[in-house]
């Protein structure tokens, strides 16, 4: 396509934004019949209008695709189609399975399901190994009990201690 | 009672049918629309698989959901507005992921038997592929929901008020996204005008 030269004139500013929508015919009708008359009187506007005119419908243009196209992505969407109303059967079935049910019977149902896990799984249930915070609470629990021996002791002196003045007090006196 | 051809039956009733379970009543909308929606998701991808997949997937919400369609607004719009969000999702994944060269896939990945060729030229055929791609471009450069208000209204005719309804916007937001992306657009096609 031959390039062609812009024209020099520049586009009224308070018009650019009416002027897209009154080439897409979406101006009210007064909006639309003043836009027209400065039309009339405007060179730079004009062939700004023209220029879309020219430029927007090839931007449209593309080629389409051929039957054989769309044969596939009928077929491949029905496949997909198929893979999710499998998915979705799954879940009608076992919604439909539980929909009829009163809601008190569910509840009791759920009660006596949790009551067979908490039963039956507590048996099954083994600690293998003591948690992190098992694990440190056993590192820290002799040390706390050295803690109270050795206060134990201090105490113990103390009261040592205590006895030798009250020896040299009474010895004094 | 002879059964009335699907093509004189409105997508109203169609969708009614489909929410009641008939399959061959979704599949009918599809190939209603899966023309239509696969150019939206061209134009927006500039990839044809990219395009297939887009499309398709909305489809694919569409069927999940098609209890959920209320009535309010119409099939066309209700759908249109998975597919644009659709493909407004693929260009926020796509910005994270993706560092193609763009060229490199715009008009890409498509058996050439799969095209319908025209009678034109080999001239003609250049300077067509030559505006293709730089639609393309220019269309890249623009912003997601811009690109969308353009295609929407350029492409597709849809009005102001209807894309204001798909992309779930401001009628004003959307004179603003179609200004400024025909404003960008003239700019980078300067030349073709």
């Amino acid at each position: 396509m031959v390039a062609r030269d812009k024209p020099a004139l520049k586009v009224c500013r308070n018009l650019e934004e009416d002027l897209v929508l009154y080439y897409y015919g979406e101006l009210s009708e007064s909006a639309r019949s003043n836009c027209e008359t400065h039309l009339k009187n405007c060179e730079a506007c004009r062939a700004s209008l023209a220029e879309m005119r020219s430029l927007l419908p090839m931007t449209a243009a593309h080629e389409e695709p051929a039957q054989a196209f769309w044969d596939d992505y009928s077929r491949e969407l029905r496949r997909k189609l198929d893979a999710v109303a499998e998915r979705e059967t799954w879940w009608r079935r076992i919604v439909a399975l539980v929909a009829p049910l009163p809601v008190p019977a569910l509840a009791t149902g759920a009660v006596l399901l949790l009551a067979l896990a908490l039963t039956f799984g507590k048996g099954l249930w083994q600690p293998s190994a003591p948690a992190p915070d098992d694990e440190s609470f056993m590192e820290v629990l002799p040390i706390a009990e050295q803690l109270d021996f050795f206060s134990d002791m201090e105490l113990l002196d103390n009261l040592d201690l205590l006895e030798t003045l009250g020896g040299q007090g009474k010895g004094t006196a | 009672m002879a059964a009335i051809p699907t093509a004189q039956i409105g997508d109203e009733e169609l969708v009614a049918s489909a929410q009641k379970g008939d399959r061959r009543a979704f599949e009918e909308l599809v190939e209603r629309h899966q023309q239509k929606a696969y150019r939206i998701a061209f134009d927006f991808s500039r990839d044809r698989e990219e395009a297939k997949d887009l499309s398709q997937e909305a489809f694919l919400k569409a069927f999940t959901h098609i209890s959920r369609f209320d009535g309010r607004s119409g099939f066309y719009t209700w759908f249109y507005r998975i597919l644009v969000n659709v493909c407004l999702d693929y260009r926020r994944r796509a910005k994270r992921t993706s560092t193609e060269e763009f060229n490199e896939t715009v008009e890409g990945r498509v058996e050439p038997s799969l095209l319908v060729s025209n009678p034109v030229s080999p001239d003609q055929q250049a300077i067509a592929g030559q505006l293709s791609r730089r639609v393309g471009a220019a269309l890249e450069t623009l912003p997601a929901k811009q690109r969308m208000a353009f295609i929407l209204k350029n492409h597709q005719g849809l009005s102001i008020r209807e894309i204001a309804e798909t992309m779930e916007t401001a009628e004003g937001t959307v004179k603003v996204h179609l200004h400024r992306a025909v404003t960008a657009l003239r700019q980078s096609l300067a030349e073709f005008a």
